[in-house]
């Protein structure tokens, strides 16, 4: 009989690794299992273009809706996997059926962080993970509406750009020093408050969220630091959490995320997990890291497909993302937690630098404002874990691929 | 409107492993010099929309744009990997002499 691959979470990560299954399997019966009730599409555009109604959503499409069967690829979506059984291999849907597995995929990925502050159940305050979400948000947007985003992460960030773009009054609060603060530092987060108040944001930092006022719908925003901010409607983009519900009481171990090595797999041989909800052994940090990123989601699922086949790959890929807010292009690379020097090609208020984060000589990561191709030319050297010569990184005169070519003597 | 081979720029003026965008009746077109072959393709991006002369990197015939991490192989406009999912469109070239023709 045919081995059945199972996919839970019909994502970027899930879709991917039915795409990869179906090209490089051959006799597998597949079956893609996803709550929402979409085929799988891609999350950038709903916090940029699709938000701002600029493309249709069928352009966020992982694949048209037709491809999976015409692939063979078994669909159920608007369909909730409740429980993991790892000793029948089956899941259970929350109609009690039991779908069984030889390999299973967890692609499930995440949802937003609940927001316990009083008054968040009115109505007009919205999340955005979803397309649904994103329609929410886009029937509000009206120029000359006042929004408050509440959190300067890539999601609050992004939305108060598009809002702004869309002429709208935008005023982001956030309890850091900057946005982004907490990933890259002060210097760089101060380049982003910058770009945003140029663009006409009002921002408050170092200030949350006590209670949002209204009769019924949200009408005011008031902070512990006592301000009051009259809006329209409200955005919260304070992060996600891996939706893991389905795993409790599988055995398969959970730990901010499904917990993974280096092949994508669990404690619980033949079940892997990829995508935002995967929290990976990484061969290169010697670390587990679980990223919440497009060009993750893709490379993981598919390292999960193959290893699901057999082939046995390391999924070792340099993390990589980009935010596109306003006319910047702001990307990073590698993986950073602290460094102890913050090494600069360009000058940060110039509106085009790349930083690198430095730990020990070793370039962890980097984060360029509108310099794709540094980021490009220094990945290769943030996998090399090579010291480089920290006065030729900073020498715009020097071609960054040269410093891989030859490295520090040490 | 048909197409015919358009005296475009002197091969010389791209260093190898270098893009330039040029214009050509209208249209934006990049060439590359891949060692010492020329391949010419539309300049924007089908992604969104950045210059691939000025973001594209070269590594042997495929180029990656930048901006967004989008492939593409310059023989023949395929894409090699996403973001993009529409092929860059591809224009024969004919270098006769020091001088550079591209089929627009």
């Amino acid at each position: 009989m045919a081995r059945r691959f199972v996919i839970i979470g019909a994502s970027l990560a899930g879709a991917t690794a039915a795409i990869t299954l179906s090209e490089e399997g051959t006799e597998e019966a597949l079956t893609l299992i996803g709550a929402e009730h979409e085929p799988p599409y891609e999350r950038p555009p709903l916090s940029k273009a699709y938000l701002r109604g600029e493309t249709p959503f069928d352009k966020a499409l992982v694949r048209p809706a037709a491809f999976y069967a015409e692939r063979g690829i078994e669909t159920m979506f608007g369909t909730r996997v409740t429980r993991i059984d790892p000793s029948t291999r089956c899941v259970e849907l929350e109609d009690r059926r039991r779908v069984p597995f030889d390999a299973l995929l967890i692609a499930t990925g995440g949802r937003n962080r609940p927001v316990s502050i009083p008054g968040a159940d009115l109505e007009g305050i919205y999340g955005l993970r979803t397309v649904r979400d994103a329609d929410r948000i886009r029937h509000e947007i009206v120029a000359g509406r006042r929004v408050v985003v509440v959190g300067m992460g890539f999601i609050g960030s992004e939305v108060a750009a598009s809002l702004r773009q869309k002429g709208l009054h935008v005023v982001a609060i956030d309890h850091s020093k900057t946005p982004l603060f907490r990933v890259l530092g002060e210097a760089v987060g101060q380049t982003l408050a910058d770009l945003h108040h140029a663009h006409g944001v009002l921002t408050v930092f170092e200030d949350t969220v006590a209670v949002f006022e209204g009769t019924g719908r949200v009408s005011c925003v008031v902070t512990k630091g006592g301000r009051r901010l009259e809006c329209d409607f409200v955005v919260v983009g304070i992060g996600i959490e891996p939706a893991v519900e389905m795993l409790d009481g599988s055995g398969i171990v959970v730990d901010n995320g499904v917990v993974v090595d280096e092949h994508c797999e669990t404690n619980v041989a033949g079940v892997y997990a990829a995508g935002d909800v995967a929290n990976h052994y990484h061969p290169i940090f010697d670390r587990r890291i679980r990223v919440e990123h497009w060009h993750n989601a893709i490379k993981q699922g598919a390292a999960a497909a193959r290893n699901m086949l057999g082939q046995r790959v390391v999924y070792d890929e340099i993390h990589w993302f980009w935010s596109d807010q306003y006319d910047a292009n702001l990307q990073y690379a590698g993986f950073h937690t602290t460094w102890d020097q913050l090494v600069v090609r360009g000058r940060l208020d110039s509106g085009s630098y790349l930083a690198c984060y430095v730990t020990d000589g070793r370039i962890n990561a980097a984060v360029g404002l509108n310099r794709a191709k540094d980021i490009r030319r220094v990945m290769p050297l943030i996998k090399s874990r090579r010291a480089v010569d920290l006065e030729q990184l900073r020498d715009e005169g020097v071609d960054l691929r040269s410093l891989l070519a030859s490295p520090m003597e040490s | 409107m048909a197409t015919e081979f358009v005296t475009a720029i002197k091969p010389g003026e791209i260093r190898p492993g270098a893009i330039t965008a040029i214009d050509v009746r209208g249209t934006r077109v990049a060439v590359a010099n891949v060692g010492g072959t020329y391949y010419a393709f539309d300049d924007t991006c089908t992604h969104e929309q950045c210059s691939l002369a000025e973001e594209g990197e070269l590594a042997g015939t495929t180029v990656t744009c930048t901006c967004h991490g989008s492939e593409f192989d310059l023989r023949t406009g395929k894409v090699l990997a996403p973001p993009a999912t529409v092929p860059v469109k591809v224009y024969p070239v004919q270098v006769a002499g020091d001088t550079l023709k591209i089929e627009v």
